[in-house]
């Protein structure tokens, strides 16, 4: 491990632990280390957009590769810049249009055929005994389950009577999806906690080791 | 089980137990941050296994990689921050091992600005040297470009067009590799490593278009809402969350970082249990008693 590696980790040990401080109350460390991220991260991008897109996907193909046609999407790009303008804020809807027209067209299809559809059938489920007792079981849960929520989400009529009962019982399958995605939440939540810990022992600790080796 | 360990791990019980008292007493949540904590740092340094039993959708993942025929072509996605790094980089690293190990050429690629080309160039470069993997002939990283919806449906025509150069600025046509893959058609599998929403749009742009079959990683937020498209056959299995990653790490046989933090995942959860039915049976208590003085 290099010197400058090891100074590397020592500053993310600090930001860590300045992130960290703010637990127990705010402070101009964690102050530090919030202003710090948000400005790194602002002019990593800059950076990034400028070299990869700018650069590579339309000056360089323009000047080495003759491909001129880029101008346009280029003063499209541009054309975003005039919100700033008081006068001609108008002009930036120009290249939100297009991009508003092309994201539709993408996705009306690929939504429907890549999640609408294939996601339907699979809820179309057989309840054919020959599965086993559990195969069939599962089958039902999963068709009361989607009936029942789609008619907890159904406000054209109110929910009285039979239709109450089962959006009752829609909302009891919902609850269900909560505590599932909650307990993920915690189990996510945790492991970040769990990441940082183990980079300061291992980590962190490590160059200790080898500064005082 | 060693005594010491059990006394150790009894220790651990009874301070978080006080800690406990303490928030309850006080109403200061920092005792729980503290507990909290505590049941973290304890399992990293003084480690206790909890076995790990593989599940259905993990399982399904480890199978198709180990079904690919040998030196297939297979893309594998860093879609994630580094604020994920616990979650995600233990999947790709364990991903890269087994498909190192089965000797298959790894594209590797971001749709994410921040962290994802240098983690994915970090991660690579890594478990390459350790498996004697060479550059531009076994692995390629493609490094990052904006705009993932356009990135994906052009890679359906060609990936050079979308990626005139490597991370590294060198361009495709001077990788070996690349001369055998130029799009999807050349990709027998696409594993997505993700902590967002972007996994979903390589089920619908990617697999439902051009056949390519997808497995994920992801993050444990969002992994409860990709059970569907596993369920549906859209994704050829799932890792979820850390839990995921260990999992993967005991079946490629080489147990890393997911497999250590799991015990202190355990010990956590089990305390979060413990405390919000210790805090309900102590409301109960107070409920009652404030009713029993209300009627006195």
């Amino acid at each position: 491990m290099s010197a400058i590696e090891i100074f590397q980790i020592w500053i993310a040990a600090f930001f860590t632990l300045a992130l960290f401080s703010f637990l127990y109350r705010d402070n101009p460390c964690y102050r530090l280390a919030e202003h710090v991220f948000a400005g790194l991260s602002a002019g990593y991008e800059v950076g990034l957009i400028w070299n990869s897109v700018i650069i590579q996907q339309m000056i360089d193909p323009m000047f080495t590769g003759g491909e001129w046609w880029l101008v346009f999407p280029g003063l499209l790009g541009v054309l975003m810049f005039a919100r700033f303008t008081r006068d001609y804020h108008w002009v930036s809807r120009i290249p939100l249009a297009f991009v508003m027209g092309t994201t539709a067209g993408i996705f009306l299809l690929s939504e429907l055929h890549g999640k609408v559809l294939p996601q339907v059938q699979s809820t179309m489920r057989s309840v054919n005994p020959s599965e086993g007792i559990g195969g069939v079981v599962l089958s039902l849960l999963i068709i009361v389950g989607v009936i029942s929520t789609l008619i907890y989400f159904y406000f054209s009529k109110e929910h009285k009577g039979v239709l109450g009962g089962v959006a009752k019982l829609g909302i009891w399958f919902i609850m269900v999806s909560f505590g599932a995605h909650f307990g993920y939440t915690v189990m996510a939540r945790i492991s970040l906690l769990i990441g940082r810990v183990q980079f300061l022992i291992y980590d962190w600790g490590d160059t200790f080791t080898r500064i005082f080796s | 089980m060693q005594a010491w360990l059990i006394i150790a791990y009894g220790l651990l019980i009874v301070a978080g137990v006080a800690l406990l008292v303490f928030a309850f007493r006080t109403g200061d949540r920092r005792y729980l941050y503290l507990a909290v904590l505590l049941f973290v740092v304890f399992p990293v340094v003084i480690v206790l296994k909890f076995p790990t039993e593989i599940s259905p959708e993990t399982q399904l993942l480890y199978d198709a990689v180990e079904k690919l025929p040998d030196s297939s072509n297979v893309l594998l996605t860093f879609d994630y921050y580094a604020s994920t790094l616990a979650e995600t980089e233990p999947m790709s690293r364990a991903t890269l091992r087994h498909l190192f190990r089965k000797d298959c050429r790894v594209l590797t690629m971001t749709t994410i600005p921040l962290g994802g080309p240098s983690i994915a160039e970090r991660v690579t470069r890594e478990i390459a040297a350790e498996m004697g993997k060479v550059y531009g002939v076994d692995y390629v990283n493609l490094g990052y470009k904006a705009n993932y919806v356009a990135v994906l449906k052009g890679m359906g025509s060609s990936i050079e067009a979308i990626y005139p150069t490597d991370n590294s600025g060198t361009p495709l046509a001077k990788l070996p590799m690349m001369s055998r893959i130029k799009n999807y058609a050349d990709i027998s599998f696409i594993i997505a490593i993700a902590d967002n929403d972007i996994v979903s749009y390589w089920i619908s742009i990617v697999r439902a278009q051009y056949g390519t079959p997808v497995g994920t990683g992801v993050t444990a937020v969002s992994a409860p809402q990709y059970y569907a498209y596993v369920g549906a056959g859209q994704l050829t299995g799932m890792l979820g969350g850390m839990k995921g990653a260990a999992e993967y790490e005991a079946l490629v046989g080489h147990p890393d970082r997911a497999t250590k933090g799991m015990t202190a995942q355990s010990l956590v959860h089990l305390f979060i249990i413990f405390s919000v039915v210790a805090g309900n049976v102590i409301f109960l208590i107070q409920k009652r008693r404030a009713g029993a003085g209300g009627q006195a």
